[in-house]
C-alpha cells in the first residue's frame, strides 16, 4: 500500500497514544522470559508436550494440552497457571514476581505485540520506486527520528556545532582526524553548505574506501585467522589484500550488488582475485565449506543468524535446519581453499553432515530462505540463482542487512540489534526507517556513497553528544536508543593508528616495544607480529559495542611512555620551519587544531602557553604538549 | 547456574571504584611486597608452564625402561621420571602426573586452541582460553594488574606451527592477556619518566578533570580510570612485580639464568603480587628430528626452574594456593620421540592443593612399541580443562552468552573431573 508522504510525525503521536503506557509487548518483554525460562525445552531444540513457544502462533496452538495463552484471560492460559503455581519451568529457578507479572499483564492485555502496536512506524514515509535528491532523504530520515522522540516525549540533543561534526565525519568517512589546516580551513568557512560539501569532498577521497573496506575486512575476518591445518599458516597478507580490494572498490563506488556479486561468484586463482579469500576465512581449516558459507553469507549479506540452525532448528528463534541446509546447498559443489576454488554443476541438493546433532544423512533440497524454491532437479552452477535473488530489487533482506550495519557503524548501534540478527520477532526500533533506507538503496542500485551521503546529512547524524549539565541519566540513554543524541564512541584500532601516524606526520609509525623490533617477526611462530598486526592486537576494540572503553594498563602505559609517543610531530616540526615567526599560541593552536580538530578554549590555551612560555627549552614544551593532547580522553573518542 | 553479561558487571564494578577520578590515592595499592600472601576470595592462582610444539612423554614423565632415557627414583617410592630430571625427582611428592592424557588432535594449531579452551576450533566463534577465564572468574576485581600474564620464555629453534594466542573471546577484552616479551626486561612501556612526565601529567590533569564533567559518559570514566591505574602502577613499588633485579641472585641462579628460569621467577613474583593467572610458554619442543638430543640439552635448565619454582612456592607457603601446570599440546611418538602424538601423552600438576605424589593413567608396557596407548583411565582435553578450572575454585556449572545470545558452558558437557588429583 502506498502512502502518502506527507503522513506526518502528528498522526504517528495520535496512533501511539492509542497504546497504554507500561504495556507488556510480546518482542521486546515477554519472549525474552520465555526464552530464558521455557524455550530449553519448549523451544527449537526440544517440543515437550509438543509445545514450541518462539512464536506468537506456536504460543496460541500450544501443546498437548491445548492453546497455552488465551486473549484477555490469564486466569484461563496454562502458561499463566504453570508459572505462577511454580509448576513451571520444572527443575529450575521459578520465575521473578516481576516476570509472572509481565506475562500475567501481557495475556490479559490481549497478547499485543511490537509490530501490531506500532504499525504506524511502518510507513518509510517516501514513495519507492526511484532515487531521492540526498537532502529530502535525510529530512525524512528526521522525521522519523524525531517522530518517535515525540512520542517518547523526548527532545533530541542539539545540532553539533562545526568542530565536533568535522571530526566525527572525517573518523567515520576516512577513519583518521582531519590535518591541522584541513581544520582550520572548514572551521574558517563561512559558507552556510559547508557540512554538505565536506561530505561530498570526504566520499570522494580515497579514504573513504580504505575506511568502509577495512571495515568490512574486520566483519568478515576474526580476529586472529584461520590457519592450514599443521603449518598453521595464517593468511594475514591475503586479508589485508581483501581489505585493499574493498578499499578499492567502495572507494570507485561500485555498487554494493556488484561488489557481493565479485565475492560470492568467484572462482579461479587468488592471484588476481583477492576477494577469494572470503570463502577460505569463512570456512573451516582454510578449506571451504558449504556451512561457514552460509553463515557468512546469511549474517553478512542478509542480516540473519543461521549459525544455529545448523545443528538443528534454531532453539529461540523461528529459523529450521531445513532453512539452513537448503542455502547451504547453493554453496555445496563451491570447492576450494584460500587459494583456488572451483565450482561443478551439480544437482539442487545436499546432504545434512553428520557432524549436525539432528537429521544427519538427511537431503534437502536446494531453496531460497522462506521464499520460493527453484526446481532441485536441474544440474547447474547454482552460485548465480542465488546472486539473482539476492540482489534482485525486492529482496526482503540484502538492501536490509547492509542499511542496518551502515547504522550500526555510524550510530553504534543498529536499527535492529544485534545487527545480523533481522527477523520478524526482533523488531527493528524503527521500522520506517529501516525500510526508508532500504528503499532507496535498492532504488539507487545499491550506491553505497548515495546512501551514506544520505545519513550523514540528516540532523540524527548531526547531533551532538554534549551533556547539559542536569539532565539525568535515563533521560540521555533514551535519547541514544531512539538515535535523538550522538554517541561517544571509542576509536576502532585502524582510526587510531591512522590518527597517530597523521598526528605524528609518521606513515611508518611503530609502538611496538623497541626491543622487539629486530626479533622474529615473520616466522609463523613468532610471538610479535609487524607493526600494522600488533597495533591491531593492542587496540583492539568491542565490535558489538563501540562505545565501550575496554583498554587496560598495556595500551595505557604504550600512550603515557612510548618513546615514539614521547617524542615530536614531524608535522608540527615543518609548519614551525614554514613559520618561524610563529606565536606560541599559534603553535598551541595548531596542535589542538591537529589532534582535537578544534581550537583550543581561552582557558587552554593560556595554560598551554604559560606551559610553553615557562621554559627555555620551546621545543621540549611542545613536544609535552602534543604528548598531553594525545593522551586526553578527548582524543580516543569518537563524539 | 549463572550467566554472565561481561560488560555490565565491569561497569558496576569500575563504577563503585572510580570514585576518585585522577587521584591515585583512590586506588588501593598494596605498598608493600613483603606482604602476606594475596587473598584471593574467588579461587587460586596458576602458573602454566606451556611446552609449545608438544613435549616427549617418554623424554619426561613417563619413561619406558628401553627408552632412550633411563628411568630414575623419585622422592615418591614406585613414580620413576626421566634421568634427566634429578632435581623434578626431588620434588616429585609435590606433584601429580597425569600419563593418560588422550585427546584426538595432532596437528599443532587446532590442539593448542583444543588444550588452552576444552572446546574443538570452529569458525564463528572464539572460546576463551584457560587464562581468560580465570582472569574473569578468579582475577582480582578492578585490580590495577591485570589478572592475566603471557611470558615469552623465548624458543631454542623456530617451529612447532602457529603460536596460539590466548583470546577472551565473549569474555570481553578486557580479559586479554597482558604480554610480557622478555622476562628480562619487564612490563614494556612501564618505564618512569622521571620529572618530565610529571610536568606532562600536570598538564594533563586539568583538562581531564574538566573534560570528565562535560561529557560524564562510560567510555571517558573507563579511559580515565584505566589511565589512572597505569599512572598509579608506574609510580608505584608495585611495578617491581615486573623488576627482577628486587630478586636474590642466589635465587636467581637457582632458577637458571636462561629465559626460562627467569621467566618461571617472574611468574612467581606476579602471582605474589596479585596476578591470577601467569602462562609461561617456551616455543621449541617439536622435535621432529628425535627427542633425545633436543631434551638433553633443554632438560638442564627446565629441570631447575621447575622444581625452584615448586620449593620456591613452597618456601613462601604459597604451594597450596597456586597450581602449577605443565603440559604442550600432545605428546611425541612412542620410542624416539619424532611425530606428534596425541594418544597418550603425559602432563604434570603441582602445588594448588592437589592430591600430590600421585600418577594418574597409565600408558602400555609391552607389545613392540611400549607406551603406544593408554591402558587406563584417559584424560580429554575437555576433562583436563575441567580439572584445571575445578582445581581453581571456579564453578562448572558457570554458563556464558556468546553472540547471538548462545549459551556457552564453561566446559563442554561431556567433561568428567579427573577426582584422583582433588585432595
Amino acid at each position: 500500500m502506498h502512502r502518502t508522504p506527507f503522513f506526518t510525525t502528528a498522526v504517528l503521536v495520535c496512533a501511539l497514544r492509542i497504546c497504554p503506557a507500561g504495556e507488556p509487548l510480546l518482542e521486546q518483554d515477554v519472549l525474552p522470559i520465555l526464552r530464558k525460562h521455557c524455550m530449553g525445552c519448549h523451544g527449537g531444540l526440544k517440543q515437550e508436550a509438543q509445545l514450541d513457544l518462539r512464536t506468537l502462533p506456536g504460543l496460541l496452538r500450544g501443546g498437548e494440552s491445548g492453546p497455552s495463552v488465551m486473549a484477555g484471560q490469564p486466569d484461563q492460559s496454562p502458561l499463566w497457571k504453570l508459572v505462577a503455581s511454580g509448576e513451571m519451568p520444572q527443575e529450575k529457578t521459578p520465575l521473578s514476581h516481576k516476570d509472572r507479572q509481565t506475562i500475567r499483564d501481557w495475556i490479559a492485555a490481549g497478547l499485543p505485540t511490537f509490530a501490531t502496536r506500532h504499525a504506524a512506524f511502518d510507513d518509510p514515509l517516501l514513495a519507492r520506486g526511484s532515487r531521492h535528491e540526498p537532502p529530502q532523504v535525510a529530512q525524512v530520515i528526521d522525521r522519523h527520528i524525531t517522530g518517535q522522540l515525540q512520542v517518547q516525549g523526548l527532545k533530541p540533543a542539539a545540532v553539533a556545532d562545526d568542530a565536533e561534526f568535522l571530526r566525527r565525519v572525517f573518523l567515520d568517512l576516512t577513519g583518521r582526524v582531519p590535518q591541522s589546516d584541513q581544520a582550520a580551513a572548514f572551521l574558517d568557512d563561512p559558507a552556510p553548505d559547508k557540512r554538505g560539501k565536506l561530505i561530498d569532498t570526504l566520499l570522494a577521497s580515497p579514504e573513504f574506501g580504505q575506511q568502509f573496506g577495512r571495515t568490512w575486512r574486520d566483519w568478515i575476518c576474526p580476529p586472529e585467522l584461520p590457519s592450514d591445518m599443521n603449518s598453521g599458516r595464517q593468511p594475514i597478507q591475503q586479508a589485508r589484500a581483501l581489505g585493499d580490494w574493498f578499499s578499492k572498490r567502495f572507494a570507485e563506488g561500485d555498487s554494493w550488488d556488484r561488489i557481493v556479486r565479485e565475492i560470492l561468484s568467484v572462482k579461479g586463482e587468488i592471484k588476481t582475485q583477492p576477494q577469494m579469500i572470503f570463502f577460505g576465512l569463512v570456512g573451516q581449516d582454510a578449506k571451504v565449506t558449504p556451512d561457514g558459507s552460509t553463515r557468512s553469507v546469511a549474517s553478512l549479506f542478509m542480516g540473519v543468524q543461521l549459525q544455529c540452525a545448523q545443528c538443528h532448528d534454531d532453539p529461540y528463534r523461528d529459523w529450521a535446519q531445513r532453512d539452513f541446509w537448503s542455502l547451504a546447498a547453493f554453496f555445496r559443489n563451491v570447492k576450494g581453499d584460500f587459494k583456488k576454488i572451483d565450482e561443478q554443476p551439480g544437482e539442487g541438493r545436499i546432504t545434512i553432515p553428520r557432524s549436525a546433532f539432528r537429521n544427519a544423512g538427511q537431503q534437502v533440497p536446494i531453496g531460497f530462505l522462506k521464499g520460493a524454491q527453484p526446481d532441485a532437479a536441474q544440474k547447474k552452477t547454482w552460485r548465480p540463482v542465488f546472486l539473482d535473488w539476492l540482489t534482485s530489487k525486492d529482496n526482503p533482506f540484502f538492501a536490509r542487512a547492509f542499511a542496518n550495519r551502515l547504522w550500526f557503524q555510524l550510530f553504534s548501534r543498529g536499527i535492529v540489534n544485534p545487527v545480523d540478527d533481522l527477523r520478524a520477532l526482533n523488531p527493528p526500533s524503527h521500522p520506517g526507517l529501516l525500510q526508508l533506507l532500504s528503499n532507496e538503496f535498492a532504488d539507487s542500485g545499491y550506491d553505497v556513497k548515495h546512501l551514506v551521503r544520505c545519513v550523514c546529512n540528516s540532523q540524527a547524524y548531526q547531533r551532538s553528544s554534549r551533556l547539559t549539565v542536569g539532565t539525568p541519566k535515563l533521560t540521555v540513554d533514551r535519547q541514544l536508543q531512539r538515535f535523538g543524541r550522538a554517541p561517544v564512541r571509542v576509536m576502532t584500532a585502524d582510526m587510531l593508528f591512522e590518527s597517530l601516524k597523521r598526528v605524528y606526520g609518521d606513515p611508518q609509525l611503530d609502538l611496538r616495544a623497541v626491543d622487539q623490533k629486530d626479533g622474529n617477526t615473520s616466522g609463523e611462530s613468532a610471538a610479535v607480529g609487524d607493526a600494522y598486526l600488533e597495533f591491531h592486537r593492542k587496540f583492539g576494540t568491542n565490535e558489538g559495542d563501540a562505545t565501550d572503553f575496554t583498554h587496560g594498563i598495556p595500551q595505557m602505559l604504550t600512550f603515557i611512555n612510548h618513546p615514539r609517543l614521547l617524542q615530536g610531530s614531524r608535522g608540527f616540526d615543518e609548519f614551525l620551519k614554514a613559520h618561524p615567526q610563529t606565536t606560541p599560541q599559534r603553535a598551541v593552536e595548531w596542535l589542538y587544531l591537529a589532534t582535537l580538530s578544534r581550537r583550543p578554549t581561552g582557558d587552554e590555551l593560556a595554560e598551554a602557553t604559560a606551559y610553553v612560555m615557562a621554559t627555555d627549552q620551546p621545543a621540549d614544551a611542545y613536544q609535552d604538549v602534543l604528548w598531553m593532547l594525545v593522551n586526553r580522553s578527548e582524543f580516543i573518542c569518537v563524539r | 547456574m549463572h550467566i554472565t553479561d561481561t560488560t555490565i558487571s565491569r561497569r558496576d564494578v569500575l563504577r563503585l571504584s572510580a570514585a576518585g577520578l585522577l587521584s591515585a590515592a583512590s586506588v588501593p595499592w598494596f605498598e608493600s611486597l613483603a606482604r602476606a600472601a594475596v587473598q584471593r576470595p574467588r579461587g587460586k592462582a596458576c602458573i602454566l608452564l606451556w611446552m609449545d610444539g608438544g613435549p616427549s612423554q617418554q623424554h619426561t614423565f613417563d619413561p619406558k625402561p628401553n627408552g632412550e632415557f633411563k628411568p630414575i627414583s623419585t622422592s615418591v617410592p614406585g613414580i620413576q621420571i626421566a634421568e634427566m630430571f634429578p632435581k623434578l625427582a626431588q620434588c616429585t611428592e609435590h606433584m601429580a602426573l597425569l600419563r593418560s592424557m588422550s585427546t584426538q588432535i595432532n596437528d599443532h594449531y587446532d590442539a593448542k586452541y583444543y588444550l588452552h579452551t576444552g572446546f574443538r576450533r570452529v569458525t564463528g566463534l572464539e572460546h576463551p582460553a584457560i587464562g581468560c577465564i580465570s582472569s574473569r572468574e578468579v582475577g582480582l576485581p578492578g585490580d590495577s594488574l591485570p589478572a592475566f600474564v603471557t611470558i615469552d620464555a623465548g624458543n631454542d629453534k623456530v617451529n612447532g606451527g602457529r603460536f596460539y594466542r590466548s583470546v577472551p573471546g565473549y569474555l570481553g577484552p578486557q580479559h586479554a592477556p597482558l604480554a610480557v616479551q622478555n622476562p628480562m626486561q619487564g612490563l614494556e612501556n612501564l618505564a618512569n619518566g622521571g620529572d618530565r612526565i610529571d610536568r606532562r601529567l600536570e598538564l594533563l590533569a586539568k583538562s581531564e578533570q574538566r573534560f570528565a564533567r562535560e561529557l560524564p559518559v562510560p567510555a571517558v570514566g573507563l579511559k580515565q580510570a584505566a589511565f589512572d591505574r597505569a599512572v598509579g602502577l608506574m609510580r608505584s613499588p608495585r611495578s617491581a612485580a615486573f623488576d627482577l633485579d628486587h630478586e636474590p641472585a642466589s635465587l636467581r641462579d637457582q632458577y637458571g639464568r636462561d629465559r626460562f628460569g627467569q621467566s618461571c621467577l617472574l611468574a612467581r613474583r606476579l602471582i605474589e603480587s596479585g596476578v591470577s593467572f601467569v602462562e609461561v610458554f617456551h616455543r621449541g619442543w617439536d622435535d621432529h628430528e628425535g627427542a633425545a638430543l633436543r631434551i638433553a640439552a633443554r632438560a638442564p635448565w627446565m629441570d631447575a626452574a621447575m622444581s625452584t619454582l615448586i620449593l620456591d612456592l613452597k618456601n613462601r607457603g604459597m604451594l597450596d594456593d597456586v597450581l602449577v601446570v605443565w603440559m604442550g599440546e600432545f605428546g611425541r611418538s612412542p620410542g624416539d620421540g619424532n611425530g606428534h602424538f596425541c594418544q597418550a601423552w603425559s602432563s604434570a600438576l603441582a602445588g594448588g592443593g592437589i592430591n600430590s605424589g600421585i600418577v594418574v593413567g597409565k600408558t602400555s608396557e609391552k607389545g613392540s612399541r611400549p607406551g603406544d596407548r593408554v591402558v587406563d583411565r584417559p584424560i580429554g582435553a575437555p576433562d583436563f580443562i575441567a580439572t584445571l578450572c575445578s582445581l581453581l575454585g571456579i564453578d562448572l556449572h558457570t554458563e556464558y552468552m556468546a553472540p547471538g545470545a548462545r549459551p556457552m558452558p564453561l566446559v563442554d558437557k561431556s567433561a568428567r573431573v579427573v577426582q584422583e588429583v582433588f585432595a
